[in-house]
């Protein structure tokens, strides 16, 4: 049983989701100029895994999905781990099975990583194909 | 054959949402250690994938503490100024 405390943590938690969405929903932060900028980017010049994620969110709440994927592409990497999980999940409880999930392979895990350092690196060279990788 | 005990949580997607939230690498380590589990544990070091899971878990949620500390300071200090924004619909 949840503790009233519990309860109050998962409330505020709720309460504050909700008021940072509507923030990313009604403003863009490429126009704006108060959205805090990427700490990483701003002391070191180089993007970082997420940067990008705030305007991405701006437009994948707004409904254009690609234009916001293409400020981040970490976001379908997301996207893609948590729908998995969360359809092994029901299908596992409503067959009443347990299907081998691929996230527990070791390779897979390994395969992400380094698909997030390579992102990492390719998006910060500044030639063409690489370019549309940078947020 | 002794029975292996319950595979630990590798964080996956946490480590994930903390890489992309916050602006620190520290959310690469926390998939590192996400990455350790599985390997650790296929090898029957149980224990130690435990401990990987733990530290997984931690470097998440750090990070995703520092994002929120960030956002608060951000507010406290530039706030006001922000609401002015707001509130006019200046675009730069």
């Amino acid at each position: 049983m949840l503790t009233k405390t519990k309860t109050l943590i998962i409330l505020g938690i709720v309460i504050i989701l909700l008021g940072v969405l509507s923030l990313y929903f009604f403003w863009n932060p490429s126009d704006y100029d108060f959205f805090p900028k990427c700490p990483f980017y701003s002391m070191t010049g180089i993007f970082c895994p997420g940067c990008g994620s705030q305007r991405a969110a701006h437009q994948i709440i707004n409904g254009n999905i690609v234009t916001g994927i293409r400020h981040n592409y970490l976001l379908l990497l997301l996207f893609l781990v948590l729908g998995y999980q969360v359809l092994l999940f029901a299908i596992n409880s409503i067959y009443n099975k347990s299907f081998n999930n691929i996230l527990h392979l070791p390779i897979t895990t390994k395969i992400i990583l380094v698909l997030v350092i390579l992102f990492w690196v390719l998006r910060n060279i500044k030639l063409h194909p690489f370019t549309e990788l940078a947020p | 054959m002794e029975t292996k005990p319950q595979r630990p949580n590798s964080y996956l997607a946490l480590s994930i949402i903390s890489t992309i939230l916050c602006c620190l690498p520290t959310g690469i380590v926390s998939i590192i250690y996400a990455t350790k589990v599985n390997s650790l544990y296929e090898d029957g070091n149980y224990n130690e994938a435990t401990k990987a899971s733990k530290n997984a878990k931690t470097w998440g949620l750090v990070s995703i503490g520092i994002a929120v500390l960030g956002w608060v300071l951000y507010i406290l200090i530039f706030g006001v100024a922000m609401f002015g924004a707001l509130a006019s619909g200046n675009a730069y």
